[in-house]
């Protein structure tokens, strides 16, 4: 590993200076289950002055909003989110994907932050190939082994998937996002804080989140009534690990009719991919296992699977199939109990 | 690698996908032998004639040539990326060893002078493979080639001239990134962001 400097300051104004003052050079320090690792790794882009927000105050915490939603602070551990009775009682379909990322061991230690603006995991970026994001001009995962880590829906120089799924779970809710800068406080949909690769700082990244800003807050609204939610994941062990596929999908159903839905695909392009087509399809249809097919029909139009992973797209479809007949199905046993 | 001070352009296999058979041909008429399993690629039956005529010192077939640019059909991101190129004041040169009434055909049938500020072809380079490259890229040191054979890279590596892979075929691809290519593209669409990346991260090392 590099050597390191570690800054532990006790407010965000004294973070975003010592991050500015640094530049790209430096990161945000919290759970350090993705940091960490991108320093083991050796990867270029990993930084050299790690700025802990541990002891800053009011980073980690799960409240009532007062209007029927909940904030969540970005330093809150993915267990704690697990485990918060509020989040269970208003976003059920939250908590069990949080449940479905990494370990238990991880989830202790991995924050929410952190999971939303984690480094992608494609093994020759972590194997120390001279890629995009690591100083280098090729992605090997386009010409390599790209049945697990990379993109079917086309790329932008890096063929990485997004790898988090905390923000293919709170899409759907139609979360939003705070982050502290240099000029105030800035919020963003959680569309925009991951909206697919892009230059940041002279560095290919999944986010927007600029090196002397950090994430501070995630916001979820009050549920609306009717809503009906449904997170499913794919992956190649079923104990912990990275989405094959996944899906987070969320129906505002009027009696048995869909007023407004959600679509958003994980692990299968290089952003939570919101899925349109399928949403405009199912709105103001009356919600039965019947809507299977015709919302397969419409899914992932744009699909451009390299040479080893086009069953990502066929494990998309099945997700979506398998989300419509279990909202069905609980809306169809318990009409009056949305979750 | 420097910022990119100009873009140099193969049209076969790096603008438009040729058929093989014209260039089989010519190389049958060079040789006075047919291949017994000719590649079905455009590039690889391309610069396999070339090194046919470099051994040999013999012409090309120009007849032949249109016919290969006659049947070739342009990539769908081509027109997209040269236009964005064009706006990002990147300037785009074809370097190609075909010869200057072929060149021209292919860059009048697709309506790409416009995006082009020079054209070097085997007749006004005096020359093939590194050779048009070369002119292409006269007075620049930030130029890069793009090609998808390995006798592209090694003739844009003689000329002096990055040369950028584009990976048409995976395991092709695969195969010559050990040949040192200075990057790698899939597509044409990407051109526009590895010219920005390359702005950005020259100005992080200023910084």
């Amino acid at each position: 590993m590099k050597k390191i400097s570690v800054y532990r300051p006790s407010t965000l104004e004294e973070a975003i200076q010592i991050l500015s003052a640094h530049g790209p050079e430096a990161g945000v320090y919290a759970g350090g289950t993705d940091l960490l690792v991108r320093l083991k790794n050796r990867l270029q882009q990993a930084p050299t002055y790690l700025v802990d927000i541990k002891r800053i105050q009011n980073l980690r915490y799960i409240r009532d909003d007062g209007q029927g939603g909940v904030r969540i602070g970005a330093a809150t551990k993915l267990a704690e989110l697990a485990d918060s009775v509020l989040l269970r009682q208003r976003y059920p379909m939250l908590v069990e994907a949080v449940n479905m990322i990494s370990s238990p061991e991880l989830r202790n230690a991995s924050t929410l932050g952190g999971d939303l603006l984690q480094e992608v995991w494609c093994q020759y970026l972590r194997g120390g190939y001279s890629c995009w994001r690591n100083g280098g001009y090729m992605c090997y995962g386009a010409i390599g082994d790209n049945s697990y880590y990379h993109s079917a829906m086309g790329g932008r120089l890096c063929y990485a998937v997004y790898p988090g799924d905390a923000a293919t779970a709170l899409i759907p809710f139609d979360a939003r996002v705070k982050l502290a800068t240099a000029a105030g406080e800035k919020e963003l949909t959680l569309e925009q804080l991951v909206p697919g690769d892009l230059l940041v700082d002279g560095r290919i990244q999944s986010h927007v989140v600029r090196h002397n800003e950090i994430l501070t807050e995630v916001l979820l609204p009050a549920p609306k009534p009717g809503l009906r939610a449904s997170f499913e994941k794919l992956r190649p062990r079923g104990v912990w690990d990275f989405a094959m596929a996944s899906l987070g999908m969320s129906l505002e159903l009027r009696g048995n009719t869909i007023q407004d839905a959600r679509v958003v695909f994980g692990g299968i392009a290089g952003k939570p991919l919101r899925e349109r087509a399928v949403e405009s399809f199912l709105r103001g249809k009356e919600l039965t296992d019947g809507l299977r097919d015709g919302a397969m029909a419409a899914a992932l139009a744009g699909a451009a699977p390299l040479k080893y992973n086009a069953m990502k797209i066929e494990m998309a479809k099945g997700l979506l199939a398998s989300g419509i007949a279990k909202l069905s199905e609980t809306h169809a046993a318990d009409p009056s109990h949305p979750v | 690698m420097q910022p990119i001070q100009a873009i140099l352009f193969e049209p076969i296999g790096c603008l438009a996908e040729f058929p093989s058979g014209p260039f089989h041909e010519i190389a049958a008429l060079l040789s006075g032998a047919v291949k017994k399993k000719p590649s079905p690629s455009g590039s690889r039956g391309y610069w396999h004639l070339l090194n046919l005529m470099e051994a040999t010192g013999l012409p090309g077939r120009g007849s032949l040539e249109l016919a290969a640019v006659r049947a070739a059909s342009l990539y769908e991101d081509a027109v997209p990326a040269l236009a964005e190129l064009k706006q990002m004041g990147v300037p785009l040169r074809i370097a190609s060893s075909l010869g200057h009434a072929a060149l021209t055909r292919f860059v009048d049938d697709h309506k790409l002078g416009p995006f082009f500020d020079e054209v070097w072809s085997r007749d006004n380079a005096g020359g093939i493979k590194s050779i048009p490259i070369r002119q292409a890229a006269a007075g620049l040191s930030g130029a890069i080639f793009l090609t998808d054979t390995l006798a592209g890279l090694q003739s844009a590596q003689a000329a002096g001239v990055n040369a950028i892979l584009m990976m048409n075929n995976p395991d092709e691809a695969r195969r010559l990134a050990g040949y040192g290519p200075a990057g790698g593209i899939v597509s044409l669409h990407e051109l526009p962001d590895f010219v920005r990346l390359l702005v950005s991260r020259g100005k992080r090392a200023v910084v």
